[in-house]
């Protein structure tokens, strides 16, 4: 007789789906087929079983309490630990987009060119699917602390790349709330 | 019989070279004593050491990485250990102590990119099967609350607290200034007087 996988629920707060989601949603920001490559990614890491389809894939995101149409309730450990796997694979395939981001090797002019994209797409995102009315997003779209807040998220995506940045995001996902 | 290792990224490369520990009944392959490393990062001097140094700065730089991956930048190690790392002037300095007497320690200002790619190269020799080095490093663990606090300036954590006590401070001292509404004089009670039948 076989067993099923145990259903263990999440070790993901409220907040910690929303800075998944976040993250997820910079990726997006940083590549035009960010969409597209998740949904491909998941299928190639396996993952058909939990995320069938596209919209299971997008039901999921939807955790996120900052969604303009947020989902109640909580994801099992095997769903968030999927997400974070994509994440980190998609992280590492924008590794060398996010080192010029962070480099101050490059020429001044191009990378504020290469930040002034990246804020105007992550804002459009933002705009699009998030729910304006949130504290939290209206942080994200100020110009000064969305700023500061842009950075920290390209440089904690940069740490989330690699053979190592499954489990450095992990464990940083389950941070206590401040 | 030496191996060598080599893990390369843009700014950084680091080169292990070892033996394997036959005693241990390890492959050929295997590189289970660490005889030395080289460490090069770009626009530095290249770096060697011996397994101590290295473990010594994979312990600092790998909790530097967790803690900056969740917003919160603080220094590790101290004075008496031979790494540290200390958030500085937009970037990161490393500084180097070397064992030999009189030499002056070394520090290195590292940028957000030269510091991820060192992470990713320390990455890479830790999920190396070939590498059965042990070092001896502390489990990834969910930042306490405490942690997380220190990354939010004392101004906003304080800010809403203060807008609050405020504004029943407010409310409070406006209710108080609204006069009370006089209550209407005394005056006897009406009595009913039943109807007489008839």
């Amino acid at each position: 007789m076989t067993q099923a996988p145990e259903q263990r629920p999440s070790p993901l707060s409220r907040r910690g789906l929303e800075r998944l989601d976040l993250l997820l949603l910079c990726t997006e920001a940083l590549d035009l087929n960010g969409g597209e490559a998740m949904v491909w990614l998941s299928e190639e890491m396996g993952y058909t079983s939990l995320f069938p389809n596209r919209v299971e894939l997008w039901k999921r995101r939807c955790y996120n309490p900052l969604r303009r149409t947020t989902r109640r309730g909580a994801l099992v450990e095997q769903e968030t630990d999927a997400l974070i796997r994509i994440l980190n694979a998609l992280a590492d395939r924008l590794y060398p987009m996010l080192r010029s981001l962070l480099s101050s090797a490059e020429p001044p002019e191009i990378t504020e060119q290469r930040w002034g994209l990246f804020r105007s797409r992550l804002a459009e995102l933002i705009k699009e699917r998030f729910n304006l009315r949130r504290g939290g997003v209206q942080r994200l779209l100020d110009p000064v602390e969305g700023r500061a807040l842009s950075r920290q998220l390209v440089q904690a995506l940069a740490f989330s790349a690699g053979p190592g940045g499954f489990e450095r995001l992990k464990a940083s996902l389950q941070d206590a709330a401040a | 019989m030496k191996l060598t290792t080599r893990y390369e990224q843009t700014s950084c490369r680091l080169e292990l070279e070892g033996l394997p520990d036959v005693s241990a009944g390890q492959g050929d392959q295997s590189l289970g004593i660490l005889t030395g490393f080289t460490l090069a990062l770009a626009g530095h001097t290249e770096l060697e050491g011996k397994r101590e140094h290295l473990q010594a700065l994979l312990q600092v730089v790998m909790p530097y990485a967790r803690y900056l991956l969740s917003g919160v930048a603080r220094p590790f190690g101290d004075e008496a250990s031979p790494v540290l790392i200390a958030p500085h002037d937009q970037g990161h300095q490393l500084m180097l102590r070397s064992s030999q007497p009189n030499t002056e320690p070394l520090t290195l200002q590292l940028d957000d990119a030269e510091l991820a790619d060192l992470v990713r190269c320390l990455d890479l020799l830790r999920n190396d099967a070939r590498v059965l080095v042990p070092f001896d490093l502390p489990q990834l663990q969910p930042l306490r609350r405490r942690e997380v606090l220190n990354r939010e300036p004392l101004r906003r954590r304080l800010a809403a607290p203060l807008v609050g006590v405020a504004a029943l401070l407010l409310a409070g001292v406006a209710a108080w200034m609204v006069p009370l509404p006089k209550a209407p004089p005394a005056s006897p009670a009406p009595v009913a007087t039943p109807a007489k039948p008839g």
